[in-house]
């Protein structure tokens, strides 16, 4: 049935940005969607789930310059266990860093998993300072996108895009400093702590 | 610091004593959770207090690092990339330009000659990834310099001990 499973491969899926970006998905995708996070037991059902729709989106963070654990281990499961019919395989990735090349391995990884395993790779949509963009007056940037990359994956005219914040990479930082401080105050943590050279 | 860290125990490696050697396989290592406590709640300290908080202080601590992995869709396999996602406590919250690109700040973190070791069934298309990712991980891991040496399974420990050689240590 033409229909997109979105699985969310974040550890903290129930918490995470790559949850907001799924219901971004969900408001601007013109076709119904089912949104299920990946746990560490439900690699079976989930799999199972596959064989009845045309597309899944992975959404998830880049962690370590590549695939999240909690997102690689699902992916083993479903080679292992691939459902009967193949569904269009399609990425949203975020990543920390203003520059949303960066996720650009992961972007690889994904597309190998699907040669590897005769998936279509579909589209692809990289999202840059992932972490905060959502509570910026930039977050429309971030809609338009999520859009495009519905309509594209609908339409199966499949694309690659980017988007992260119009600024500069010095004001960036400014503001990624401003928005860990303020993320630490609120446990008791001072910019100094923060700044502690010590490990352990 | 000369570090090994594997995702194997390397059976028959002969071993050096001023060359440490870690068998991630052997060690209790949960997936990182992505709650940032280890940069905004106890900075530096991970709050799942399992094996991984003895082997990040090692890699810090390291100048020279070896790291074994079996490949996986291009990057590394589970057991090594678990370990390498419950290292952020390295690394402050704080993002500085580096190589023209924003990274973190990194505490008190050696500069690393490293070399990674990547093992399995993987063929031209995937080593080009998995070249792609080290050169990213350079930035992120504080790199000073590094090589990537593919090989099998079977020849893992000659090719371990050919590298420590080259440290001359
Ligand atoms: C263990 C770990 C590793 C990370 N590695 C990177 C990285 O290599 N590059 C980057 O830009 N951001 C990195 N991040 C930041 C996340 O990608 C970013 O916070 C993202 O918004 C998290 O998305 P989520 O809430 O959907 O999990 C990392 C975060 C964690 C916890």
């Amino acid at each position: 049935m033409e229909r997109v499973m979105i699985l969310n491969g974040s550890p903290r899926a129930p918490k995470s940005n790559s949850k907001r970006y799924a219901e971004i998905f969900t408001e601007n995708c013109r076709i119904q969607t089912e949104y299920f996070n990946i746990t560490k037991t439900n690699h079976e059902s989930l799999c199972a789930k596959m064989k009845d729709v045309s597309n899944v989106l992975f959404v998830f963070p880049l962690y370590a310059d590549g695939l999240p654990v909690t997102l690689l281990s699902f992916l083993k499961f479903l080679e292992e266990n691939p459902p009967e019919t193949r569904p269009v395989i399609s990425i949203l990735v975020n990543c920390g860093f203003i520059e949303y090349q960066q996720n650009h391995t992961a972007l690889k990884m994904m597309q190998l998993f699907c040669s590897k395993n005769g998936y279509t790779f579909g589209s692809a949509l990289e999202i840059g300072s992932g972490e905060a963009i959502l509570s910026t007056p930039f977050k429309w940037l971030v809609k338009r996108k999520i859009k495009k990359l519905a309509t594209s994956i609908i339409e199966k005219k499949y694309r690659i895009y980017g988007v992260t914040m119009p600024i500069s990479k010095n004001m960036f930082i400014r503001a990624s400093t401003q928005y860990w401080i303020n993320y630490a105050k609120k446990n008791g943590v001072t910019k100094e702590e923060m700044a502690s050279m010590k490990i352990e | 610091m000369n570090l090994i860290l594997s995702d194997n125990p390397l059976n028959g490696l002969k071993r050096k004593e001023n060359v440490h050697f870690i068998d991630l396989s052997a060690l209790k290592i949960a997936n990182c959770i992505g709650c940032f406590g280890c940069w905004t709640k106890t900075p530096g300290r991970c709050v799942i207090r399992d094996d991984a908080v003895k082997v990040y202080p090692l890699i810090a601590k390291s100048d020279h690092i070896i790291y074994v992995s079996r490949v996986k869709y291009g990057g590394y396999d589970t057991i090594m990339k678990t370990m390498l996602e419950r290292s952020i406590p390295i690394q402050q919250a704080f993002i500085r330009l580096h190589h023209n690109e924003t990274h973190h700040v990194q505490r008190d973190v050696a500069p690393k000659k490293a070399t990674i070791i990547a093992y399995g069934d993987i063929d031209k298309g995937e080593k080009e990834i998995f070249r792609q990712l080290i050169a990213r991980n350079a930035y992120n891991m504080n790199f000073q310099s590094y090589s990537v040496v593919f090989t099998e399974q079977d020849a893992l420990v000659k090719t371990v001990e050919n590298e420590v050689k080259k440290w001359n240590v």
